[in-house]
């Protein structure tokens, strides 16, 4: 979050201030990779390339404080990734091993989660087992940092859908690393 | 799963602790989102669930913050334009306007595309740019040896006689230069003040293209970067608009492409302005990774 500082920076990104822009993409370009990590492993480093060149393309055009822009990014890269899914035919992401990033998750290795809590990696992992658009709402919640509503204006769904998609996320994820026994649960 | 609908059975089975042990209320949900709960202080059964949610948003590593150079390069690329006074001032000091306004720098471009043919066509151009310039020149002109005669390329401010939005990349999509994202592999202006051939030549070469008698097939590279530029196959006629080949040969023929919209994934216009433009409310708290 760059915070008050965010109007210059802006002004000054708008203007080819290669500084400023460097500071919008330090804030945004971890949080963009991981989101599509999430939902494309395999693209997540061009999708994000792709993402950014729109926004170089529209910087100068935006007007709107830090989360408003973090928002438009986010819908420029969420167009990205369906236009990516149109153009690779994809299946959808519930049947596609997410290749590459199971092993390093280990969500059944209690171990390794008890004790070493969890990477980056690990994490995002794990919530690519969750159905696509609940993956989608918790990345954009949590990694993105959004609001319910900028989320489901993201979405193009209603505020209490996406309300529904993040409780099942979270509902889903705590089962799925609940399957270790040793978890207690609620009565 | 019918997830777009929250029925009230939904939310009740997932927020009363009777009927489910897993339930939730929305205020812990929101924590649990925000990361303001510790896994010691989540309700235990979400515990791991904290903890994944944390390391979800942990601080950037060194690896996500490699590909600095190459995004603030695009940025370079895209601001270094030719414009009034000088190619290499920045702009921090003029006032926020439309840059591509005013008939003044319609024909500035205009000189400028032509010399830059010219360049393109003697080499003078260094590397990637170039090449590019030849290779569009090439489909255009049929040649290299096309700068020193009057070819559709070559033509000079008639050509730029369209909308004040007509310009090196100019148009509603943003006056940004075009280019792939792999670098220096595009007319992206790094030449400084030898223009790119890009919206002018880029257009005659489309217009070209869809001429039957002529019928020249443009190049595919080229073409994505028309497409590019254009945000989108469809976006091409309008983008083209006001640029006419300047000569009698290839017809003017700014035909409805096919298919429309099957550009190369950019996505358009960025919906900057319309939802996302105002501030909307921010229900939560912490929103600031």
């Amino acid at each position: 979050m760059i915070g008050p500082e965010f109007p210059a920076v802006l002004e000054a990104a708008a203007r080819g201030d290669e500084e400023a822009f460097g500071r919008l993409w330090h804030d945004l370009q971890p949080r963009l990779l991981r989101y599509f990590m999430v939902a494309a492993p395999a693209a997540a480093e061009d999708l994000a390339s792709e993402t950014w060149l729109a926004v170089v393309r529209g910087v100068d055009r935006f007007r709107g404080g830090e989360l408003p822009f973090r928002a438009w990014v986010f819908t420029i890269a969420r167009h990205e990734l369906l236009d990516w899914r149109r153009r690779a035919a994809r299946r959808p992401i519930e049947d596609s091993p997410i290749a590459g990033l199971i092993d390093l998750a280990a969500p059944d290795d209690p171990a390794a989660a008890a004790v070493e809590g969890f990477s980056t990696r690990a994490a995002l992992a794990v919530v690519a087992t969750l159905p696509a658009d609940q993956a989608e709402a918790v990345m954009l919640r949590v990694v993105a940092g959004l609001g319910v509503d900028r989320v489901a204006a993201i979405m193009d769904k209603r505020p209490g859908t996406v309300r529904v998609l993040t409780h099942r996320g979270l509902r889903r994820l705590a089962e799925r690393l609940g399957a270790d026994a040793r978890i207690r649960r609620v009565v | 799963m019918g997830d777009d609908d929250a029925s009230f059975a939904d939310m009740r089975r997932l927020t009363d602790p009777d009927a489910d042990p897993l339930a939730l209320d929305e205020e812990t949900v929101e924590r649990l989102l925000a990361g303001d709960l510790s896994p010691s202080q989540a309700p235990p059964a979400y515990a791991q669930v904290a903890a994944l949610l944390a390391a979800a948003a942990a601080e950037p590593t060194p690896d996500e913050l490699a590909g600095r150079p190459e995004v603030l390069a695009e940025l370079r690329a895209a601001t270094r334009t030719p414009r009034r006074g000088g190619a290499h001032t920045r702009r921090a000091v003029r006032p926020r306007r439309r840059r591509w306004a005013g008939l003044a720098a319609v024909a500035l471009v205009g000189a400028l595309v032509t010399g830059g043919a010219a360049a393109a066509a003697s080499g003078n151009l260094p590397g990637p740019v170039g090449h590019a310039a030849r290779s569009i020149l090439g489909t255009i002109g049929g040649g290299l040896g096309t700068a020193t005669t009057t070819r559709p390329a070559s033509s000079p401010a008639p050509a730029a006689s369209g909308p004040a939005s007509t310009g090196v990349t100019a148009g509603p999509k943003g006056p940004r230069s075009t280019g792939s994202t792999a670098p220096g592999s595009g007319p992206r202006g790094a030449a400084g003040p030898t223009a790119v051939p890009s919206k002018e030549g880029l257009c005659k070469a489309y217009l070209a293209s869809r001429d039957k008698e002529q019928g020249k097939k443009m190049e595919s590279a080229a073409f994505e970067r028309l497409v590019e530029a254009a945000g989108g196959e469809s976006g091409i006629p309008a983008y083209c608009d006001g640029i006419h080949p300047g000569d009698p040969k290839p017809k003017d023929k700014k035909q409805q492409p096919p298919g429309g919209g099957q550009g190369p994934g950019q996505g358009g216009s960025p919906p900057g302005g319309d939802r996302q433009g105002q501030d909307q409310p921010q229900s939560t708290r912490a929103s600031n990774r």
